[in-house]
């Protein structure tokens, strides 16, 4: 499809070039954002894959706290190389999930909703409870290890674009189908003679493996992490990028991640709360941005689109998750 | 024997909050199909202007304390109120029946809410000063006279809210609306109405258990995010939508928290109330009450 290459093309452009400048162009600060940045377009993208089959999973924050902490054990304890932390990050939240979903995913809509938050904050509440793992005060000097250290902003952004790109190839295949069709009427799914129940789980492990690499990239990043870093509103603020960015496309939910977390940061750093940043941002865009941010970048590329290309547009269907 | 008292006396302490709190949340699910994050946010709100209105009626009126109380107590709820009012027509109204909608708007909410509380009266915990300060004894049970009211005035407003419910023509179309709204209006019940009342009931409840709290423990702008958490599992025990559902989850839930309040400490007890739920989910994924979404 044509258009859709416009847009990949364009995609792959704009990821190489900050690939590069990461590498190359970024001072500290700069490559510190620009982490930040992925970090939290992983959770976003984590959250929006749950949402494929309908359901709001607060408990990405816990995943990602617990990748986080997995990470930790492997680089502080251990003394492991990076790749194996971050795979055992993955690894951990996917686990986790599994056995999470198991039990939860039979409810779904706000019975799940309302699982899942309290999972986020019950997880929060363990981590404060190990002295193992540093209780209230967390863990401190989580640095990757030597060799990739000069690397690790570089490693941050590859490991990401390949996550995201796996995500959204998942989400085209016939599984992102089923997982859309789970969405719209499980009960046809079901009839069909899938195990809804297992494609679900499927769903939240891939997408909690994503987030437990995010929770992993975001311990190294910052070198410290405590149970603060993990409540419920890891959640909330990927849900406000997905929201801001736009539902309708995994780039929306890159695109509200960079969009909020640069506006947050210079506006944070002017001494604004974070919690009435967030909040107000959440809150304006139910009421005047329902399609966020892709949307608005779609309808104003629309025409110069359909000039490129001489094909009939695609039925562009809204697709939402609202039941 | 005492002990058993004791515990007792601390179940219906805590619980009467809890069941006004998630009451609140229960009502509202059930005409609006929607969870309101925020709730605790009224509920912070509630608390917090308690405290203001009891301490500036003492220092700077020299009203006598019980009239500090009452006026304190209604000043909240109007807030409250009013505060409902605000969010409802703009915002709330227009996301009926959308989980996900209402859930990120309830969000920002909480979010928004709780920084401007913050920021208006400081992250510095709040005291409203005592009455009533007597022990009583019953049955070998202790209790504060000032607990004991706090404690039968929101078992009132709880029999008060479930008369309302289960017996005036309002609770009957707020049933039918949280049993089938399509035929509930097919009926000549007009939703929209009934839903903004579902809210505000919904609402004071909550404003009524933050004012009723606020002189017992010490008040914080984060003091809804407590008792939202444990709403969640009541209402989750309970059945979203089932008004005795979540009286008898209330009294359950406070009732394995006094108890294990006694031999562990709180946080524990919230991880074991957890697991509890997740147990529960797997035997009755439909609450002890209500009808699992189908």
């Amino acid at each position: 499809m044509p258009r859709n290459s416009v847009g990949m093309l364009v995609a792959a452009l704009a990821a190489l070039a900050v690939l590069g400048y990461t590498r190359f162009g970024a001072g500290d600060f700069g490559a510190s954002v620009i982490m930040l940045i992925c970090v939290n377009a992983l959770a976003a993208a984590s959250l929006r894959f749950v949402m494929l089959v309908g359901e709001l999973n607060v408990a990405t924050a816990a995943f990602y706290g617990i990748g986080a902490y997995v990470s930790a054990i492997a680089t502080v304890w251990y003394g492991l190389p990076l790749p194996v932390a971050l795979i055992a990050a993955g690894l951990a939240g996917a686990l986790v999930s599994v056995l999470f979903g198991y039990v939860t995913l039979r409810t779904k809509g706000a019975y799940f909703l309302l699982v899942s938050f309290a999972f986020a904050e019950v997880a929060r509440l363990v981590f404060t409870r190990i002295d193992a793992i540093g209780a209230n005060s967390g863990m401190t000097g989580i640095f990757p290890a030597e060799p990739l250290a000069l690397w690790y902003p570089t490693i941050t952004v590859v490991v990401a674009m390949a996550l995201l790109a796996g995500l959204y190839g998942l989400e085209r295949s016939t599984l992102g189908t089923v997982f859309r069709a789970i969405q719209n009427n499980d009960s046809v799914v079901q009839s069909v003679g899938l195990n809804v129940l297992v494609v679900k789980i499927l769903c939240l492990a891939v997408a909690s493996f994503v987030a437990g690499v995010g929770g992993a990239l975001h311990a190294h990043a910052n070198n410290v992490i405590s149970p603060g870093d993990f409540s419920f509103l890891v959640a909330v603020f990927a849900l406000a990028y997905v929201k801001i960015g736009g539902e309708g496309h995994i780039l929306g939910a890159v695109m509200g991640a960079v969009f909020l977390t640069v506006l947050g940061q210079y506006l944070i750093s002017l001494g604004a709360q974070e919690a009435i940043f967030f909040g107000g941002a959440l809150v304006l865009a139910m009421l005047i941005l329902p399609d966020g941010l892709y949307g608005i970048a779609e309808r104003l590329t629309r025409p110069l689109l359909r000039a490129l290309d001489r094909t009939p547009p695609e039925d562009s269907v809204k697709r939402s998750t609202a039941a | 024997m005492e002990l058993a008292a004791q515990l007792l006396i601390n179940t219906l302490q805590i619980g009467v909050v809890y069941v006004l709190f998630s009451l609140g949340l229960t009502i509202i699910f059930g005409v609006m199909k929607i969870v309101n994050f925020a709730h605790g946010e009224f509920f912070a709100v509630a608390a917090l202007l308690m405290a203001v209105l009891v301490n500036t009626a003492a220092d700077e009126f020299g009203l006598p304390l019980w009239v500090g109380y009452a006026g304190g107590f209604v000043g909240a709820v109007i807030a409250v109120l009013v505060l409902g009012l605000i969010v409802y027509r703009p915002a709330f109204e227009r996301y009926l029946r959308d989980l996900v909608g209402s859930f990120i708007l309830s969000v920002g909410l909480l979010l928004l809410l709780q920084g401007i509380l913050l920021e208006v009266f400081g992250g510095v915990p709040r005291v409203v000063p005592r009455m009533g300060d007597n022990t009583i004894s019953i049955l070998g049970g202790r209790i504060t006279e000032l607990r004991l009211a706090v404690s039968l005035i929101a078992l009132a407003i709880m029999l008060l809210a479930y008369l309302l419910i289960q017996r005036t023509r309002l609770g009957m179309a707020l049933r039918a609306m949280s049993e089938d709204h399509e035929a509930a209006m097919l009926q000549g019940i007009r939703y929209r109405r009934i839903a903004l009342y579902g809210f505000l009931i919904g609402s004071v409840l909550a404003a009524t258990a933050g004012a009723l709290i606020a002189p017992l423990t010490a008040i914080t702008p984060a003091i809804g995010g407590d008792y939202l958490v444990k709403a969640f599992i009541i209402v989750i025990v309970g059945g979203l939508g089932s008004i005795t559902g979540a009286i008898s989850a209330g009294f359950l839930i406070a009732l394995i928290e006094s108890i294990g309040g006694f031999f562990l400490d709180p946080s524990l007890t919230t991880v074991a109330l957890f697991m509890l739920v997740i147990i529960f989910l797997v035997l009755r994924p439909q609450g002890i009450m209500g009808h699992a979404e189908k």
